[in-house]
């Protein structure tokens, strides 16, 4: 129950330190600059330096697989999608899949750009933790601020939606063998029966987390929270040469892909 | 049916399923049980050759510092987790023997705030969630749950019909382990029972469970409360980082002593009374009656 996609690898390596904002501008600006050059070289270039990122992280292989696995499906999926519906002229059809190889190529192109895109991405999510990148987030989107968006609390929302999910997962468990122990079966019978079984665990799963955002709430009051208050921050964010760094090599990376 | 009767039929049928042959009480084994849980970069050991032997109708208490392995011994009995290595023997039966499944449903687990796990819209049904689920006879359901909620001290006339979430902690806790008492489990196991109950609760819950001993069910209670301990359960065993560290009677020498140091415990308060009176302490009372009793 614990596959989420691309979870944070706790580590100390060069890209775990950078900063968090200057490691979301540069994997932004490396997944804009992907989708605006279509060749297999710019391909090329992106998936090396993601691969580069990769390396550096630290993460091992194993931790990464068991996030990507899932995505696998979505790839093939492209795939398929790609090669039945593109344009050519068909060298093979039946019914209504016809081949051709503009259409292999265009399927092959988009799923690997699915795939660096992706690699990309995680390299983000498995070196920062989520608290630092919602921090990130909410200092990027200072600026809409002034159009009276509350992006401190968006933040803070979003933070305490990530802080919960592996909570809420320890708490079905516990739930689902409780009931499990009572003689609950979730596993037997058709769809039907088997969201019918299910009731005996969302009842009490809802009632948990319900309690639970009173109880947080009730505390964050008691400390003090105020919403749209100004807030300091225990560790506040620095940015440093090292993320100035980051963001020169991602320029040259991003310029590299669109001129080879 | 007065609470007395209730208790009556709870010696004579309750730790019985409707058609399973035999006495009360399930006899307990373990021999070098093991388990680890996976973690993503190494599993983290549980439990380490655990082996003790509890008989039938007996009492023992699972003891230790938080984290030591308690709860997941506990669902480890069940079979709600398989050990890694080591077998659980249920009524000497082991996982190979036919019957064992049906053993194993005649074991009830308590959880840790069982509470949280009510969901049905009235007691009633929330009680009789297991019965069913073992698929007894509708008549033989009514007959559990109503025995069930007695033995808790919840009268169906006035419970049955409740909403669980409209009843006080103590009582949602009470219901809770009707739930459990409802599918007749002839050996028990309780998870922190006691946790965040009010004193009169708490004694109340110690009324229920000793009612079941002296009914005949085995009894196996993770606590960290040695005098509850020591009230009810007539053996100990002292779990440390996942190995049996003590197993067998109550031991209050200076060597026992020493031991229940060592695992954050100390001795029940009737025993350093009795140590301080200079008696002997492994004949110290097991409740205020009992000591008034020696006393006076």
């Amino acid at each position: 129950m614990k596959a989420t996609i691309a979870q944070y690898y706790a580590g100390d390596s060069l890209l775990h330190r950078l900063d968090p904002r200057a490691k979301f501008v540069a994997v932004s600006a490396l997944a804009v600059a992907l989708f605006v050059r279509d060749s297999f070289a710019g391909l090329a270039v992106y998936a090396a330096a993601a691969a580069l990122a990769y390396a550096l992280s630290g993460v091992p292989p194993a931790w990464f697989w068991r996030a990507f696995r899932p995505l696998l499906w979505l790839v093939a999926l492209t795939f398929v999608a790609q090669v039945v519906f593109a344009p050519g002229e068909p060298f093979f059809s039946f019914g209504f899949i016809h081949l051709s190889w503009r259409g292999l190529e265009l399927a092959t192109y988009l799923s690997l750009r699915l795939v660096v895109l992706v690699l990309i991405g995680s390299v983000l999510t498995l070196t920062t933790p989520s608290m630092a990148l919602t921090d990130g987030l909410a200092w990027l989107g200072r600026p809409l601020r002034r159009l009276r968006v509350p992006t401190d609390e968006l933040a803070l929302m979003a933070t305490i939606a990530l802080r919960f999910i592996p909570t809420l997962f320890v708490e079905l468990d516990t739930i689902m063998r409780a009931q499990r122990a009572r003689g609950a079966d979730f596993r037997r019978g058709g769809l039907r029966e088997r969201v019918r079984s299910l009731t005996p665990v969302l009842v009490p799963l809802f009632v948990l987390s319900f309690r639970r955002a009173d109880e947080l709430a009730l505390a964050m009051e008691a400390r003090c929270y105020r919403p749209g208050a100004v807030r300091t921050r225990l560790h506040p964010l620095r940015a440093r040469w090292a993320d100035a760094a980051l963001l020169a090599v991602t320029a040259a990376v991003i310029a590299a892909g669109l001129l080879v | 049916m007065s609470g007395r009767e209730a208790l009556a039929g709870a010696a004579s049928d309750m730790p019985r399923g409707p058609d399973a042959p035999g006495a009360a009480g399930m006899s307990l084994s373990c021999a070098e049980v093991s388990f680890s849980y996976e973690e993503a970069r190494a599993p983290i050991p549980a439990l380490c050759d655990v082996s003790f032997e509890l008989r039938a109708a007996g009492s023992l208490a699972l003891m230790g510092a938080s984290g030591s392995g308690k709860s997941t011994l506990l669902q480890v009995i069940r079979g709600l987790d398989a050990p890694e290595s080591g077998a659980v023997l249920l009524d000497g039966a082991g996982p190979a023997d036919a019957g064992y499944a049906a053993l194993r449903r005649e074991v009830g687990l308590v959880f840790q705030a069982p509470e949280l796990q009510l969901f049905a819209a009235t007691a009633r049904d929330d009680v009789a969630f297991g019965p069913r689920r073992l698929g007894w006879p509708e008549a033989q359901v009514t007959a559990a749950v109503d025995t069930a909620l007695d033995v808790v001290g919840l009268p169906p006339e006035h419970f049955a019909e409740r909403h669980p979430y409209a009843l006080s902690g103590g009582e949602q806790r009470r219901l809770a382990l009707a739930g459990v008492l409802s599918m007749r489990p002839r050996l028990l196991l309780l998870d922190e029972p006691f946790v965040s109950l009010d004193p009169g609760t708490r004694r109340r819950l110690v009324g229920i469970l000793a009612r079941l001993k002296d009914a005949g069910v085995t009894l196996l209670l993770a606590t960290h409360d040695v005098d509850l301990a020591w009230a009810l359960c007539d053996e100990l065993l002292v779990l440390n980082e996942g190995r049996v560290a003590a197993a067998g009677p109550w031991d209050f020498s200076p060597a026992g002593g020493r031991l229940l140091a060592a695992n954050r415990l100390r001795e029940p308060f009737f025993v350093a009374l009795w140590q301080r009176l200079g008696r002997d302490p492994q004949r110290a009372p097991r409740s205020a009656a009992e000591a008034a009793e020696a006393l006076l």
